[in-house]
């Protein structure tokens, strides 16, 4: 098979899997109005128009995440879309400023049920291992001896200097992800299917909170970030909280920050039914399949 | 020396990590899906030889290293020193036992090796990937055995014991790789 087929043959799979249980596969816009605020995460800026005198500013999406809750606040029911995206200043070995995602949303399922049938999905085109489940607080536990949940930034920072590693960090989550980057990432690749769940709260982005954790979980094949995925935030105001902390964010890093997008809180006036959904980065999953 | 920064890393680059000279072997860019860039370093040690994995918050930036890497011809060792040659220059070095490590088993007299130094100080010596040694002790040789099954250890001139098919005797000259320590056959 050439790798056009078994990427066509990757996309059959996945649209079976997700046909057999009724999901709608979607479409949505990819040239927006309002870019991501993300503090991370930077649109690609696009002019339009500017020939025919209507010049306007847009950007590339980043992720057909808002998007596709306004479908679902309006009623759409489960929904998938297999899309490219786009994101600015990521060039790597395993990072292209176009990549392709598989976004799916479940409606009453919780992040554990979520996980489930991700990996019903991941058995279904053709990996074979066994899922592995660990909280984020047990994997730092078990390959670290960090309490992570428990351990404040001065107490991480001074952990951070054990390892000869900067503490140069604004925020206490950035500095849990440089640890776990550093220390629990290398451990994982010796699983070939591994979900780590229940962040800290401080790393909710748009998960839901319950105490000192976020309802969120990651998908790590043989080490490779893969997938985010959330119990997701339901009403206009929780997302208005979480884009304004962190347009407040990317303003302490002197990185620009947007107008909030008015249009997608309006649609959340009608909450999003209780839902879990995740994003899983295709070219990735694909690169997983070939070596295993 | 310059600094680098996280962008400019390069594989084979030298730079100082916690005050000794490394080479950088991978560069793994990390970005979490919901965090910043990180850069996942795997270095070797120039100095003892050992891997490490360092992880930098991408921007942050390392001294260069003075590190050179020069063919010299090993002349003699005087009891104290093993000392080489620049043959461009001319210049002697005379290299502390401690910085040999494997190489002191392969060393011939008139060999070009590579040599790195750091600061202008010799800190490691690679010997040719192939050396031609004299065995000066192995077990009596097996008559008809020209078929080279199985082995036996012999102790060359220099000290370093490889294992060598069974009809080798002592006053023989034998090719050795010194990246495996394996015999390489007959002169």
């Amino acid at each position: 098979m050439t790798e056009l087929e078994k990427k066509a043959v990757l996309f059959k799979k996945i649209r079976a899997f997700f046909d057999a249980q009724d999901l709608l596969e979607v479409q949505t816009p990819s040239l927006l109005n309002t870019p991501t605020t993300d503090v991370y995460i930077d649109s690609i800026v696009v002019a339009t128009n500017q020939a025919i005198g209507l010049k306007k500013q847009q950007y590339l999406h980043t992720s057909p995440e808002l998007e596709m809750k306004k479908l679902l606040a309006q009623g759409s029911g489960d929904i998938y879309q297999i899309c490219p995206v786009f994101r600015d200043n990521e060039v790597g070995e395993r990072n292209f400023n176009e990549f392709t995602l598989l976004e799916y949303y479940r409606i009453n399922f919780d992040i554990h049920r979520l996980m489930a049938d991700l990996s019903a999905l991941l058995h279904h085109l053709g990996f074979e291992d066994k899922t592995v489940k660990m909280s984020y607080a047990q994997a730092f536990s078990q390959f670290t001896n960090i309490d992570i949940l428990n351990t404040d930034f001065e107490s991480l920072k001074r952990i951070a200097l054990t390892h000869g590693l900067s503490i140069e960090f604004e925020w206490i989550e950035d500095l849990q992800m440089f640890l776990f980057v550093h220390l629990v990432e290398p451990c994982l690749k010796d699983i070939p299917i591994c979900f780590i769940y229940d962040y800290p709260s401080e790393q909710s982005a748009l998960a839901r909170i319950e105490g000192r954790i976020a309802h969120r979980f990651e998908l790590y094949l043989s080490g490779v970030e893969v997938g985010n995925g959330y119990d997701e935030l339901q009403d206009s105001s929780s997302y208005q909280q979480v884009f304004a902390h962190e347009n407040a964010k990317r303003q302490q890093l002197n990185k620009p920050f947007f107008d909030l997008d008015v249009e997608f809180l309006a649609c959340l006036e009608t909450p999003l039914p209780p839902c879990s959904g995740v994003a899983i980065g295709i070219e990735r999953l694909a690169s997983q399949l070939i070596t295993t | 020396m310059a600094n680098y920064s996280t962008s400019q890393f390069k594989n084979g680059m030298k730079l100082m990590l916690d005050g000794n000279p490394c080479s950088i072997v991978n560069n793994e860019i990390v970005k979490p899906g919901k965090g910043q860039a990180f850069n996942r370093v795997k270095f070797k040690d120039l100095i003892t030889g050992k891997s490490l994995i360092k992880t930098f918050k991408s921007g942050e930036s390392l001294e260069g290293a003075d590190v050179m890497e020069l063919d010299m011809q090993y002349l003699y060792n005087d009891g104290s020193a093993w000392n080489f040659m620049d043959p461009e220059t001319f210049e002697q070095y005379a290299i502390d036992d401690s910085a040999m490590d494997d190489a002191r088993g392969y060393l011939v007299e008139q060999d070009m090796c590579t040599v790195v130094l750091w600061n202008d100080n010799p800190i490691s010596v690679t010997p040719p990937n192939h050396v031609m040694l004299e065995v000066v002790d192995t077990d009596p040789g097996l008559k008809g055995d020209t078929a080279g099954t199985g082995g036996k250890p012999a102790t060359m001139n220099t000290g370093v014991v490889v294992q060598v098919p069974l009809f080798i005797s002592i006053g023989e000259i034998v090719k050795v790789d010194t990246r495996t320590n394996e015999y390489a056959g007959r002169s």
